[in-house]
């Protein structure tokens, strides 16, 4: 039974079961989802309803996607929107996101990674006031590079400062492989190789020394989180 | 089934047909030369023998004049000269068989041709001539063109006689050629028909190739080789890629079924379904390899084409797999890298160089060495990266770039095995040539690839 606190999303998608299995997997994550079938319903919802994220399917009966998010934006709405699609076209891709749609996923995709991208969207990342990162027991320094744990300087190289910033500024969110590897590096293919399980593995023996509390853990077939809170 | 239609309606007809045209053309000219030949010296034969003629006839006294000329109406000369008169100087008849003074006739003017209407004789086409006499009176004889009629029949005659077995010939050689055509075009109906039908080791009849049909078909047979070779290739990679996803398919099954059979549940189960996970995403990273290679074939992707600084690449990617090296202790290295640009498709670029830096770490052993930069060949870039792995045997250089190769050694590697395939569609994307060698002399041998396409400016700009 999901609590009826949990961020509100309206899935429009024509797969019922597909829709179901995603309702029913966000429902165990907390979120309230609200399915819808077509095209025209679902814009019709989403302006009148109230929802924190909405996850659009593409190709849908009566009114397109990318149709329905353009109409949407015109509306003055600025719901985040997640984009779902079967075609793995990368220029498919960009024309979601310059439709109004805020992220994109390909069909087939993992549970974990859907969630973690609502998350991503509900959540904006933090922002730094004095150019100084204050995350738990790190002090990041985006002016003169350095980055400090409680007392101890932690020596980085550019590459994983950069991703040690990106997780600061998300700390207690799911991040997948596909989402560092898009933001952090700005790639849009998949490597064969565990690439970023290993820099992450990296930043994490100069982040979590020894007998420290480990603040990067890995999510079980899903992805990374910089844990602060307990 | 495709009708072979009738010889009318064949190529080869047509042109009997059209020979047949130029053929009766040529008689016809031949004819009206031969012809216009006759005529002038017939013609310049008439007038020489009317000149003769007046030049005697003149020269007579008047009543002897008046007795020629009773008699030239009579005799049997009015064959020849039909016309004879006497006219006085307001071209008044005196005397002969012409009624009335031929009108357009200049005394003492040269001859003409003209149509004169002898007493008894009805019109008659003539040569004419008017000469004046001493005393004024004038004289007009007209000398008929009978021979030139003769002329005309024989001509036309012989015209009839030639050209129409000619053009006779001419045709039914036509229609034979075509008949021939026709069977051979049948022959070749019949052929395409059981391809079509799925017989692709059916070949069109090309004989020596002699001639242009032959030749044509030839083409054709050699265009059904490269074909089936294709379709060969694609049935041989669908059995490949059928049986990399059965393989991982089947171990997902199987799991599935212990576990939905074991008697421990909770973790085992856990465990059963995180395997049946990773198997089922190299699935579909098969899948999506595939498409990737098709989308990237089909062309589609140059609108995202913009300048791409390579050496900025080579940094970008050593930056991105230089832990997966050090953690398979491979020295990851940068060399011979100069600042230069193409115009390319940044992320494919980039998706270039990490499968080709991917498959080098993957192949290259411990302790080995992988060496990856950017510079220039003249007004070419060439991207390269050498490694001190197995390397690829000369036979397979050519296959491995290809659409959906996968060596067998591959096969027991981590990954979709596909990434030379797309390595090769982005080089052919960009019309960059790839070049496959080894790095170095023996024994320190290994893989050197080499990408070279049009640069766009050498140097930082």
């Amino acid at each position: 039974m999901p609590r009826m606190t949990g961020p509100q999303v309206l899935l429009i998608e024509d797969d019922g079961k597909l829709a179901l299995d995603v309702a029913e997997d966000l429902g165990v994550r907390d979120f309230v989802v609200t399915v819808v079938g077509t095209g025209p319903e679902g814009l019709e919802r989403a302006t009148s309803g109230n929802f924190d994220v909405l996850v659009v399917d593409r190709m849908l009966p009566g009114l397109d996607g990318l149709a329905l998010i353009e109409q949407l934006r015109r509306q003055g709405s600025r719901t985040p929107v997640l984009v779902l699609s079967a075609l793995s076209a990368v220029d498919d891709r960009i024309s979601g996101l310059k439709a109004g749609g805020d992220d994109y996923l390909t069909k087939p995709f993992a549970l974990a990674e859907l969630a973690a991208r609502l998350e991503a969207l509900l959540r904006r990342p933090i922002e730094a006031r004095e150019s100084v990162l204050h995350v738990g027991p790190i002090v990041m320094d985006l002016i003169d590079g350095t980055v400090l744990r409680g007392n101890r300087l932690i020596e980085l190289l550019p590459r994983e400062f950069r991703l040690l910033e990106y997780l600061l500024r998300r700390p207690d969110c799911i991040l997948t492989r596909d989402m560092l590897l898009e933001d952090v590096w700005h790639y849009r293919f998949i490597p064969q190789t565990n690439l970023v399980d290993v820099h992450i593995g990296k930043l994490r023996r100069k982040v979590d020394a020894p007998g420290e509390a480990p603040l990067i853990h890995s999510i079980r077939g899903a992805g990374f989180m910089l844990r602060i809170s307990n | 089934m495709s009708t072979p239609g009738s010889i009318f309606s064949t190529g080869t007809f047509r042109l009997s047909l059209g020979s047949a045209g130029f053929l009766a053309a040529a008689l016809l000219l031949q004819s009206a030369l031969i012809f216009w030949q006759t005529t002038s010296y017939q013609i310049m034969r008439t007038d020489l023998m009317l000149s003769r003629e007046a030049a005697l006839i003149t020269a007579q006294s008047r009543p002897v004049l008046d007795q020629q000329l009773r008699m030239r109406a009579s005799d049997d000369l009015h064959l020849l000269i039909p016309g004879a008169g006497l006219f006085d100087a307001q071209h008044r008849v005196l005397n002969g068989n012409l009624p009335v003074w031929p009108e357009g006739l200049q005394p003492d003017g040269p001859v003409r041709q003209m149509v004169v209407n002898p007493i008894g004789q009805g019109p008659r086409s003539v040569r004419a001539q008017a000469l004046r006499l001493r005393n004024g009176d004038i004289l007009v004889l007209a000398r008929g063109l009978r021979d030139l009629e003769e002329v005309r029949s024989v001509v036309l005659r012989a015209l009839l006689l030639c050209a129409v077995p000619s053009i006779l010939v001419a045709l039914a050689g036509g229609a034979w050629l075509s008949h021939r055509a026709l069977l051979r075009v049948g022959i070749m109906h019949r052929a395409i028909d059981r391809i079509m039908s799925g017989d692709l080791h059916e070949r069109l009849p090309a004989g020596r190739e002699r001639d242009d049909l032959d030749r044509l078909a030839g083409s054709v047979n050699r265009m059904l080789d490269r074909l089936e070779y294709l379709v060969d290739e694609i049935k041989g990679v669908g059995d490949d890629i059928a049986h990399d996803l059965r393989t991982p398919l089947a171990r997902v099954r199987t799991r599935l079924e212990r576990a939905r059979s074991s008697p421990e549940g909770g973790e085992f189960m856990g465990e059963a379904i995180e395997r049946a996970i990773i198997d089922l995403d190299q699935c579909f990273a098969v899948i999506t390899a595939l498409l990737r290679i098709g989308e990237i074939e089909n062309g589609r992707r140059r609108a995202a084409f913009a300048t791409v600084a390579l050496d900025e690449l080579v940094a970008d990617i050593f930056d991105l797999y230089e832990p997966i090296a050090e953690a398979r202790q491979i020295a990851l290295v940068v060399v011979d890298c100069e600042p230069v640009r193409v115009h390319g498709d940044r992320d494919l670029l980039i998706e270039l160089l990490a499968n080709l830096i991917d498959n080098a770490i993957k192949f290259t052993p411990e302790g080995g060495r992988v060496e990856v930069g950017a510079e220039t060949s003249g007004t070419n870039a060439v991207l390269h990266v050498a490694d001190t792995g197995p390397g690829i045997a000369p036979a397979e250089r050519v296959a491995v770039l290809a659409r959906f190769y996968r060596s067998d050694k591959s096969r027991h590697i981590a990954g979709n095995g596909l990434g030379l395939s797309l390595v090769g569609a982005i080089a052919r994307l960009h019309d960059a040539r790839i070049s496959i060698s080894e790095a170095g002399p023996l024994p320190r041998l290994g893989c050197l690839i080499e990408v070279t396409m049009a640069a766009t400016s050498i140097g930082r700009p």
